[in-house]
């Protein structure tokens, strides 16, 4: 069995100030609006930490920034010659990443890292140090109970952060995080076994806290079998206002599309950025045909995606079940009424 | 609006003309959708088979500029069915006779003809909306934008009065505002006739209040209005502009006389966040900042009021419209000096009623309030007319069908109306330089049913001519039954294809609000 460790939290901040060190810190930070956003930590006195409410955003953008220049060019008399920018990617430790946002990070790694390597996603993903908190208070819309990716890891993270109170609880799930421990030891004690007890308690607690009882299952199995009425489609589409705003939010919707953009008579970028595929236009051809219907399938490509062709290929949804479409979608069509609306059908 | 928009979704019927509201107003059509799966009923009054058109109960597909008609129409069906309010027609309202007289001369069968619209389904209309207890009407540019546009809001509120279904909650006429700030500008005097808060600027008693806190003559007269000033009419030709985040050469109806106007001044001044087509034109361009390099209160739809927040400081040399407004003030002569948005706000509120409690710090920690709100303790008003109308009692005005002011004829048989569309904003100052908006939608389209086009041996997709009496352009062909036989529409987003210099520039008279909504045209195959 893995060693798990007592961090007191008077011992946190003086802690992550000797990572800070040698480490870029991003963490969930509480901004002058109020709002919780993973942001990178510059000077820890400085800024509220907020390990309780869930960020806004995922850390998708720290990964797979919303906009990136692939490469730049230039015109001259050889031709074209272009250029690949060396984006630096510092060491970064991820501290207070959500269950869920963690999850995800191991999915988008399949995504850039799986047979074809992404070069600017492997350079930040490789520096990347993940800590997780595990989730003892479920937000309103979240379920990823439901979908296997929280509240609490059994891997994935380089540490684990189980808030007991006075202290946390801390689990090393690979050598990176165990680094971290060993190189300022004297913060962190050995856990008792009422410390492991309580922990697993919290865990089964968390579990019942969930608002929303959600059935993936059911889901994915009326996907996989084709059993979803074209009805339910259409009704989605028509009350899906085109924003992309679940896809940009989503933490595991990794669709982009590739822009030129010229800077100069002889120079220019070219761009990768996030895209959605509820959008028309991501899948219209140059002749003005579009294969998907937007008026009818709308939003059946991203639950399909998710519910069903990831299943298919990976053994499991892509929806880590944070919750964060639920509270963004303008019109109501969140992949969660969605999954509500199959599991209902099959009720008396 | 009358209405706060989250009202819309505990109607019980809505009544919804000359609104897109799915593209233009997507967050209102969430309302409506919503109150529809809870069981409300939909009724549609639009020349268009737009997407909420076809999800509605019933769909009253006028012909453009028939509303007047058709609510004569419905207004009789319900004096015939008894199912006026009578209570309410007695208590709170006055003029019903002339009102009532004119309905009861109403020849039904002139209605239908001028309308387009089966009989029986305006009245089956008219009975839903009169049954209800919580009726709404949602209008939009699509009743406003004729030059009878005034009267046919009179007519909607008609039909709202005769039935009672205002001065209550989820019952009022609500008219759905383009802009975020629109409501905004209006409540701060951007019209010709009145100060802030709607006080008249003939009225001595507000001109002495302005006069006293700005320490200036004001005039006792009412400025001009838009038209005035870019077609002519008033007193003489306007020698100096300084125009604010808009492009009025797009916008405004007939363009070629509206560049002709830009042209004659003696001096352009234009304040915007993109070189604009009328920005070309200026003398002196002054770059302003946008609204995330802003603080200070934008006003919606439903008179609220919130804040906005600086997330960066003004890129470059752009500086705020008020950094603008200030330091264009202070070289002119008059001094003005403010510490921060906040303390324009204290002024804003000492010397507007409506918005006299309404301060930043209030505004801070909340969604904003709604005017009016008097004073610090006023916590803001969801909805309007409770008790009593702003006016005392509500005035009915009987008012007939008038024909457009352009009717189609040989030469041009077509009846081209225009519009927005969800991707574009306007005339695209904005929303043209988004690549991401591009992609969706980068080019004008013209809607033309699949009979005319089969007439016309137009293929969808083809490039056309679309011309009126006052000019021509060339654009994309799109065949859609959106729009019945004998119909056109396009919209005024781009500049490649700029469709007011086909426009008439003929107004209404009591709004000025030109008529975007009608003209003759045709549209003739490129050879
Ligand atoms: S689909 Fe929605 S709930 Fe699922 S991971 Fe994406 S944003 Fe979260
Ligand atoms: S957030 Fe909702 S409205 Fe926006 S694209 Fe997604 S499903 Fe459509």
């Amino acid at each position: 069995m893995e060693t798990r460790y007592i961090l007191k939290k008077d011992h946190l901040a003086p802690w992550l100030r000797r990572v800070a060190k040698s480490h870029r810190v991003v963490a969930p930070v509480k901004n002058r609006h109020g709002d919780t956003l993973y942001a990178e930590i510059d000077g820890l006195d400085k800024v509220e930490l907020d390990l309780a409410g869930q960020p806004q955003a995922s850390a998708k953008s720290f990964f797979l920034p919303q906009q990136e220049v692939l490469f730049t060019y230039r015109t001259g008399k050889g031709g074209y010659e272009f250029h690949e920018p060396a984006t630096p990617a510092p060491a970064t430790v991820y501290f207070g990443l959500r269950s869920c946002d963690l999850s995800a990070i191991l999915y988008t790694d399949v995504v850039f890292m799986g047979r074809h390597k992404d070069p600017g996603y492997r350079r930040r993903r490789e520096g990347a140090i993940l800590i997780s908190i595990a989730c003892h208070q479920p937000h309103p819309n979240c379920f990823c109970h439901a979908t296997k990716s929280g509240p609490f890891l059994e891997f994935g993270y380089d540490l684990q952060f189980t808030d007991l109170g006075t202290r946390f609880l801390v689990e090393a799930g690979r050598s990176r995080g165990e680094t971290l421990i060993s190189q300022w030891r004297p913060f962190f004690s050995e856990a008792a076994e009422e410390d492991v007890k309580l922990q697993y308690q919290l865990a089964l607690e968390a579990n019942g806290l969930f608002r929303r009882n959600v059935d993936v299952g059911c889901a994915v199995r009326k996907l996989a079998e084709g059993e979803v009425a074209e009805g339910i489609w259409r009704e989605l589409a028509d009350r899906c206002q085109d924003c992309g705003g679940c896809a940009y939010l989503c933490p595991t919707c990794t669709c982009f599309t590739i822009r030129d953009e010229k800077l100069g008579p002889e120079h220019g970028e070219r761009l990768r950025c996030w895209d959605a595929c509820t959008l028309e236009g991501f899948s219209r051809m140059a002749g003005g045909h579009n294969p998907v219907a937007r008026e009818q399938h709308a939003l059946k490509r991203r639950f399909q995606h998710k519910l069903r062709d990831d299943v298919h290929k990976h053994g499991r949804p892509s929806c880590v079940g944070c919750g964060r479409c639920v509270g963004i979608c303008f019109g109501g069509v969140d992949i969660v009424g969605f999954i509500d609306r199959l599991s209902e059908e099959d009720l008396p | 609006m009358t209405n706060s928009i989250n009202e819309i979704e505990n109607s019980e019927v809505l009544l919804v003309a000359g609104s897109n509201t799915t593209e233009a107003h997507p967050q209102v059509a969430r309302r409506i959708y919503d109150a529809v799966d809870r069981g409300a009923k939909l009724i549609v009054i639009d020349p268009r088979r737009t997407k909420l058109a076809s999800r509605a109960h019933i769909h009253l597909d006028i012909r453009p500029g028939t509303d007047i008609a058709l609510l004569n129409g419905m207004m009789r069906a319900i004096l015939d069915d008894n199912l006026a309010d009578d209570l309410f027609v007695e208590m709170r309202t006055e003029n019903f006779y002339a009102l009532r007289d004119m309905l009861y001369r109403l020849d039904l069968a002139e209605v239908a003809a001028v309308t387009g619209v089966d009989q029986r389904l305006w009245q089956q209309a008219a009975r839903l909306y009169a049954r209800a207890r919580k009726s709404v009407i949602c209008y939009c540019l699509g009743v406003t934008q004729h030059i009878c546009g005034t009267n046919n809001v009179q007519a909607y509120a008609n039909l709202a009065m005769l039935t009672g279904k205002v001065e209550k909650e989820h019952c009022g006429v609500d008219p759905l505002r383009g802009q975020n700030n629109v409501q905004g500008a209006c409540d701060m005097g951007a019209l010709p006739g009145v100060f802030p808060g709607y006080q008249p600027v003939s009225d001595p008693k507000a001109r002495a209040k302005f006069e006293q806190a700005w320490g200036v003559r004001l005039p006792a007269k009412p400025g001009r209005t838009l038209l005035d000033m870019t077609h002519g009419g008033g007193n003489g030709p306007v020698r100096g502009m300084f125009i604010v985040g808009e492009n009025p050469l797009l916008s405004d109806p007939t363009m070629d006389k509206v560049r002709e106007t830009m042209e004659n001044l003696d001096i352009l001044v234009v304040a915007d966040i993109f070189l604009s087509e009328t920005a070309q034109l200026a003398d002196v361009v002054l770059p302003a900042a946008s609204f995330a390099e802003k603080t200070g209160t934008f006003t919606n739809s439903e008179r609220r009021v919130q804040m906005v927040r600086a997330a960066i400081p003004p890129l470059a040399e752009s500086r705020t419209d008020a950094e603008i407004v200030i330091a264009l003030a202070n070289r002119l002569g008059y001094s003005m000096h403010y510490q921060s948005t906040a303390e324009i706000m204290e002024e804003i509120a000492l010397l507007t009623p409506i918005y006299g409690g309404i301060y930043h710090d209030r505004l801070e920690e909340s969604w904003g309030l709604q005017w009016p709100c008097f004073d610090r303790a006023h916590p803001g008003t969801p909805f309007l007319h409770k008790y009593m109308f702003t006016r005392g009692k509500g005035h009915f005005v009987p008012a007939d069908h008038q024909r457009p002011a352009e009717s189609v004829d040989e030469d041009y048989p077509l009846l081209l109306m225009t519009g927005r569309i969800y991707h574009h904003y306007h005339t695209g100052t904005m929303t043209r330089k988004s690549a991401a908006l591009n992609r969706e939608c980068n080019e004008a389209v013209l809607e033309i049913n699949p009979a005319d086009a089969r007439a016309l041996a137009v293929r969808n997709g083809e490039r056309v001519r679309l011309a009126s009496r006052r000019g021509a352009i060339e654009l994309k062909a799109g065949i859609t039954e959106r729009v019945a036989p004998g119909m056109l529409y396009t919209t005024f987003h781009f500049a490649e294809a700029p469709i007011n210099r086909l426009t008439v520039a003929d107004r209404d008279p009591g709004s000025q609000c030109p008529e975007y909504k009608v003209c003759a045209a045709k549209v003739e195959k490129l050879t």
